[in-house]
């Protein structure tokens, strides 16, 4: 290891203890552990600049910080997983005993054979665990991707299409002459005057068109088809830019917070 | 033959849920029900799956001395803490012999972690892991400060599992996120630099959402905003429609060819 | 150095210029017509099975009273009144008592608050010993579902042992309502199927005792049907998407020669792979964080399938994270397959995939550092993303590994468009796996799907010149053909 990091190592553990003893200290007044939640606080403090760190490169606290996430991570999601699918969802159809046990509400609708079907499966699916079992691990995959391959293809048919092909149904022509001064009022690009409105769902309608166009595989985009997509693409562009532009706001006030736990809650500056 | 079970059981499954979706009767719907519940209780046997792997690829990270192999062990130990924490809870306010054990008990992982990684001192590091494992059962015996909860989720409400939960998960979670804010500004950044038609039309876009709300401009103002409206309203429901129909199209293709078994990709033959 | 200073400031500088702005509404009631005289009852009251559903619903439809609207207009709402048999108006209190019981005998019981609905349960049993409670459990148990066997029995049995109870209310003006009960038998909700229901509508004034009765309709009963005609629009478009499908693919095998347009993102897949091969880096491969039952992952593993293929015959390394379980077992299966058809079975090992964790930022955090530390050639992000995108893709840029990208998430595109050096928009992706394979099945379907395209730009010409006229001239049948597109959910 080079001098420069024990210098840097030890200069983050005097820190970390002296935040940690005064920390406990400004919690003292309160009764209950202290000495553990001022260790609490620091430690979150330090993790927290540990991950910024990773800003400049990679370093051993971003290493400490990454693999202990992963570690905990895994195991908070298990643990929630073993209460919210095993306990709330296998147990109560399995046996009444165990639900019991669980005190779980059992379904009495649900103590059949049919739940042990799934159970087989998943059984199954653990024989890839061993070396020459591991083929018959297919099926349970192959019914978790057939039954969600049917529920997608109906769900996406349905939202994505052909509702969106009844929303393109919007006025081109205008509803109402009025004569050529209303027509022409309002000319802003929020008013809802006529002229603009019909502007507006033209684009709408050749954006989705040229769109569409862009994403044609199987015919050579040329001519006045490759007019088409790259009007299309374009678009597609000018999207993506303002869609870019919208989420900055959003990722900073994220950071914001970051920034009042770290002077707040740890520095208690502001 | 063990190729071709799944591939019908995909497609019996698929057609099955697309029929469904026809038929409003209680029958088929109670038949839906049951399938989206076999899902996921075969999800439940995978997820000793993936600890699984996920132990034995950081072990082995560690017997092969990988680049940051020493860092997988905090990735094990978090994962055992945090589990134990998920299913053991306080009966009172005193904590008892709760971190001795936590200790041993962690001991006891490291130690059947360097048996598996060591050339020649197996007996010794199971030995001593077998000792703290006696030292684990002592302590789980005769001390009744706190217990184990398989039975109810008291785990997950436990001091323990709450103070890592709030400071580490929560403290990392948030920074990994407000991380985004950097990079989204390098990102637009090189978007900067790339000069090409593409890459203009999305960083103006960007720009004029972006600069929206910013009361810099004088006069502009308030046609920024105005614009940035447009934008998001007009090009982008446009571009938005083109993408969602021809995803939708794409799924729907995808999911066909799955159910019909043109496409076996996912099970590894194409 | 200067850069990220740049940006830092850069982004202190935004993250003070954000405004929140909110507005209250409110909304003022409307006041109720006032009249002490009774109005007129609603008239023609049909009921009826209610259409495209499982059952468990009955739909009712009136002529509105002359005194709503019109006349004295007196009529604020109308109520909707089932006879309903005493059997059933006894179940909940039954289930009370069950759920007492089971209470009760259960660990953890401690008696109930004094005054309460428990206690006055608590009361009747108080003095039984855990045997007998054990006991008038299971009987109450028996009993109950023998009486929701018996509930169509009861109303059959009209108009004896039973009372009219309110089930729906609707506002002036209304001439239809719908009575909707579960299939849920140990809910209170539950409508048995196939019983005889009778029906009347109040016509209610602003005072509710002023009411007037219509005349009493029934009986009806309820009961699921076998095709929701709401939804004869999807079935054309399975049907007519199908048949296309199965031509093309067909068409292909026959061997037709079938055009592809150049895509740069899969066409730059084999050139990274070369590329990682010579430099004698990794390739990652990143499936994102959707499940398997995700038509995007899916589509991602036939994508990983080709890579991992052309990964065995270059013997090069590939690491493949994954951020859910069941995405790892496919995940594996297709690379353990692509190392078998490629010849190189030897040089499989089932740690090419591995799990990592199930927690967004805690997955991208070791991805991130897996970039950092095994420096892959290539990164390939193809999948469902979601906030991760831009975290991933930017690290691996500064790690300088050629990407290639590849989502649906229309949200995530722009982000691997400015971090990436190919990206594949939406469909793309889809139609990514069909290239890599240069199948004419695979080829047969993509051009199944362009069809289905031409068809949408016919079919949204057409739907727009239709409704565009019929606005215009007062068409009714052409807003129809427009409402056949309305899909009912």
């Amino acid at each position: 290891m080079k001098k420069s990091t024990l210098i840097v190592m030890a200069v983050v553990v005097v820190l970390f203890l002296l935040s940690w003893v005064l920390k406990a200290s400004a919690l003292q007044p309160e009764q209950g552990s202290y000495i553990l939640r001022g260790f609490l606080v620091t430690f979150a403090a330090f993790l927290t600049l540990a991950v910024m760190s990773f800003l400049y490169q990679d370093n051993p606290f971003y290493k400490f910080a990454e693999h202990l996430f992963v570690g905990v991570s895994a195991a908070f999601w298990m643990c929630m997983g073993f209460w919210t699918t095993i306990v709330q969802n296998l147990i109560p159809r399995l046996s009444t005993s165990l639900a019991d046990y669980f005190m779980v509400p059992q379904r009495p609708e649900g103590l059949n054979l049919f739940f042990y079907t799934p159970v087989i499966l998943g059984i199954l699916l653990l024989m890839r665990l061993s070396p020459r079992g591991g083929w018959i691990s297919r099926w349970p995959l192959a019914f978790i991707v057939g039954t969600t391959a049917g529920l997608n293809f109906i769900r996406y048919l349905r939202s994505d299409f052909i509702k969106q092909i009844s929303s393109t149904f919007v006025p081109l022509l205008g509803t109402q002459w009025e004569g050529i001064g209303p027509f022409l009022s309002n000319l802003d690009l929020s008013a809802s005057g006529q002229l603009v409105l019909l502007l507006s769902n033209w684009v709408v309608f050749l954006g989705v068109f040229t769109g569409l166009i862009y994403f044609f595989f199987s015919k050579e985009h040329k001519g006045a088809f490759g007019v088409g997509s790259r009007v299309g693409i374009w678009i597609l562009m000018i999207t993506f830019g303002a869609s870019f532009g919208y989420t900055v706001m959003g990722r900073i006030s994220l950071l914001v917070g970051r920034i009042t736990f770290l002077f707040g809650t740890w520095l208690e500056l502001i | 033959m063990k190729r071709q079970i799944p591939v019908v059981l995909v497609g019996l499954f698929g057609l099955f849920m697309i029929f469904q979706y026809f038929v409003p009767h209680e029958s088929s719907e109670w038949i839906y029900e049951f399938l989206l519940d076999w899902t996921i209780i075969i999800g439940i046997f995978a997820m000793a799956l993936g600890l699984w792997s996920l132990y034995r690829v950081s072990v082995e990270k560690i017997r092969t001395r990988k680049p940051a192999w020493g860092y997988n062990y905090l990735t094990l130990v978090g994962l055992f803490t945090m589990m134990l924490f998920g299913f053991t809870s306080q009966n009172g306010e005193a904590w008892g012999w709760f971190f001795p054990f936590m200790v041993a008990a962690n001991l006891t992982l490291v130690m059947i972690i360097q048996a598996s990684v060591t050339k020649g001192h197996r007996g010794l590091f199971l030995g001593t892991a077998g000792v703290c494992l006696a030292v684990c059962i002592v302590i789980i015996i005769f001390d009744d400060t706190w217990g184990f909860h398989f039975e109810t989720a008291e785990g997950l409400q436990s001091t323990m599992f709450r103070a890592f939960f709030d400071n580490i998960l929560i403290p990392i979670f948030a920074t990994m996120f407000s991380l985004l804010a950097f990079f989204i500004a390098s990102a637009a950044y090189r978007a900067f630099r790339a000069r090409n038609v593409m890459a203009t039309l999305l960083l103006l876009a960007a720009l004029i959402v972006m600069l929206r709300f910013n009361p810099y401009f004088g006069p502009l103002s308030p046609y920024m905003s105005k614009a940035s409206n447009w934008l998001m309203n007009v090009p982008n429901l446009a571009a938005q429609r083109a993408i969602i129909i021809g995803v939708g199209l794409g799924i729907v293709a995808t999911a066909l060819k799955v159910i019909l078994g043109i496409e076996r990709g996912y099970m590894g033959k194409g | 150095m200067k850069l990220k200073l740049f940006v830092v400031s850069l982004v202190v500088l935004l993250s003070f210029s954000i405004a929140f702005a909110q507005e209250d509404t409110l909304t003022v009631p409307p006041i109720p017509p006032d009249s002490a005289l009774l109005p007129a009852a609603v008239t023609g009251l049909v009921a009826k099975d209610t259409d495209n559903d499982h059952g468990h619903a009955i739909t009712l439809k009136w002529q509105p009273s002359a005194d709503d609207g019109a006349g004295r207009q007196s009529v604020a709402m109308y109520e909707v009144f089932r006879w309903v048999p005493d059997l059933m108006t006894r179940i909940p209190a039954l289930r009370d008592t069950l759920e007492y019981l089971k209470l009760r005998t259960g660990d953890g019981w401690s008696p109930p608050e004094p005054g309460s609905r428990t206690d006055s349960i608590h009361n009747v049993f108080a003095s039984l010993d855990d045997a007998q409670l054990e006991e008038r459990k299971e009987s109450l148990e028996q009993t109950i579902s023998q009486a929701i066997r018996d509930l169509p029995a009861a109303h059959a049995a009209y108009p004896e042992d039973g009372d009219w109870q309110q089930v729906a209310v609707a506002p002036a003006g209304s001439a239809t309502a719908a009575d909707v009960g579960t299939k849920e038998k140990d809910t209170p909700d539950y409508l048995p199927d196939y019983s005889d229901f009778y029906y009347r509508v109040d016509a209610v004034t602003a005072d509710p005792a002023i009411r007037t009765a219509s005349e009493i309709v029934g009986p009806v009963q309820s009961y699921g049907q076998w095709f929701n005609k709401g939804r004869l629009a999807v079935s054309v478009f399975v049907l007519i998407f199908g048949l296309l499908t199965i031509f093309f693919v067909q068409h292909a095998r026959r061997g037709a020669d079938l055009y592809v347009r150049p895509m740069a993102g899969i066409e730059a897949v084999d050139d990274a792979i070369g590329r990682a091969t010579e430099m004698g880096r990794p390739i990652l491969y990143v499936l994102g964080l959707g499940t398997a039952d995700m038509i995007a992952t899916i589509a991602s593993f036939t994508i990983l399938g080709r890579v991992a293929r052309r990964v065995a015959e270059y013997q090069t390394k590939l690491i493949v994270p994954a951020y859910e379980p069941v995405v790892m077992a496919v995940a594996q299966e297709v690379v353990k397959t692509a190392y078998y058809d490629a010849g190189r079975p030897d040089d499989y090992d089932e740690d090419i995939v591995f799990f990592v964790t199930s927690l967004q930022f805690a997955y991208v955090a070791a991805v991130n550092g897996l970039m950092l530390r095994e420096l892959p050639a290539t990164n390939v992000y193809m999948g469902k993303f979601f906030a991760e995108s831009l975290l991933l893709a930017e690290t691996g840029a500064v790690a300088g590994s050629i990407q290639i990208a590849g989502t649906d998430e229309i949200a995530q595109i722009p982000f691997f468009i400015v971090a990436c050096d190919y990206t594949l928009i939406g469909e793309e992706l889809y139609a990514a796996s069909a290239y890599l394979g240069r199948e004419p099945i695979l080829l047969g379907s993509l051009k199944a799907q362009d069809w289905a395209k031409a068809g949408v730009i016919a079919l949204a010409v057409a739907g727009l010149a239709l409704s565009n006229l019929a606005v215009a001239y007062d068409w009714s049948w052409a807003s129809s053909i427009v409402d056949f597109f309305r899909v009912v959910d």
